[in-house]
């Protein structure tokens, strides 16, 4: 633990970062340059680098999945970035924890892109993929919308999670969220005497 | 006894801060860390990176939330507990292993007290959130059906 220091502290409060900045000017600047430390207009991302076993294969999968679920832009082969939040640093973070538990090795980092262009790709990148995820909810709920009241009930129920999973790891929602909001609501606007027997039947009051 | 957590406190710090003062350690004192290596060396340290009282990985690859590793370590078989586990985990880990439909209302919950007020702050104020949660599901697991 002893490596993560005084330099770790600048990632947690900007007070900690303006006063190691201040130290390293003024002594030894451990190799960083002013314009190393100027800030690029750009947001920042928390990036995990990460390299694990081929065999087993299972924890890969795994760390893949949960990688997936999390809506990760991959930059190149084990390295993996989000949009930097307490949420996403901490998601980061725990899963570097359990691929070092799985006998890979990891390490989270903080960055910024350094030109707007840059950044801009990745959340457009990023952005197309929910916009796919999103397009395939919107025909599911065009092939279900022909279907029996039932059928429409319960795929919309299931849509509706399904949306609640994609909306968790879209950070920069597409124009096509709204289509498929709409037709995902369409589908559980049942009429309203099915509705009204549902609810005389799933509420048991005494 | 002193205990030392991450700041910036969300739902498996709450829960676990709650789960020891309950249940571990009634005199309990928390500490807030930015950063695990500035934990006081009197203090445990329990869901941050290093540290045993944390997220761990189960034989069988499934994870484990530092709420589910402090039922583990001190034994608490309580069953109510366990159903509180559940919900922990799927409001903090969120990857569908058990079905908990209270999770992500509590995760928003947290979140949102997060912006709101500070570490200590948070802790006292989920304490009787956390008691209601278990007399809840204590009073449903005797009646084998959703209380009041």
């Amino acid at each position: 633990m002893a490596e993560t220091g005084p330099l770790h502290d600048r990632h947690d409060s900007p007070g900690a970062a303006v006063r190691t900045r201040a130290v390293l000017s003024e002594s030894c600047n451990h190799g960083y340059t002013r314009i190393v430390v100027s800030e690029p207009d750009t947001g920042t991302w928390v990036l995990l680098c990460y390299r694990l076993p081929r065999e087993p294969s299972t924890p890969r999968i795994t760390v893949w999945r949960k990688l997936k679920r999390l809506g990760v832009a991959q930059l190149a082969d084990g390295l993996v970035t989000l949009p930097a939040d307490a949420r996403t640093r901490e998601q980061l973070e725990w899963i570097a924890e359990e691929i070092i538990e799985a006998g890979g090795e990891a390490s989270t980092w903080l960055a910024h892109p350094t030109s707007a262009d840059q950044e801009r790709t990745l959340a457009t990148r990023m952005a197309d993929t929910r916009a796919g995820e999103y397009a395939a909810v919107t025909a599911e709920a065009a092939t279900a919308a022909a279907g029996s009241d039932r059928e429409r009930q319960r795929t919309g129920e299931r849509l509706r999670a399904e949306l609640r999973r994609i909306g968790r790891r879209d950070y920069f929602p597409p124009p096509q969220r709204d289509a498929a909001q709409a037709a995902v609501r369409a589908l559980l606007e049942a009429d309203p005497d099915e509705e009204s027997t549902a609810e005389a039947a799933g509420q048991v009051q005494p | 006894m002193r205990w030392a957590t991450r700041s910036g406190v969300h739902i498996d710090r709450a829960a676990c801060a709650w789960l020891i003062r309950r249940f571990i350690d009634p005199q309990a004192q928390f500490v807030f860390v930015a950063d695990p290596a500035r934990t006081p060396g009197d203090a445990t340290g329990f869901d941050m990176r290093g540290v045993d009282l944390s997220h761990h990985t189960g034989p069988d690859g499934a994870v484990d939330c530092s709420f589910e590793t402090i039922l583990r370590r001190h034994d608490l078989a309580d069953p109510v507990l366990w159903r509180i586990a559940e919900i922990v985990h799927e409001a903090d880990v969120d990857d569908e292993r058990y079905d908990a439909p209270e999770a992500p209302g509590l995760d928003v919950i947290l979140r949102g007290m997060s912006m709101t007020c500070d570490d200590q702050r948070i802790i006292e104020l989920t304490g009787p959130i956390f008691d209601g949660l278990y007399e809840y599901h204590r009073r449903a697991m005797l009646l084998g059906r959703e209380p009041a």
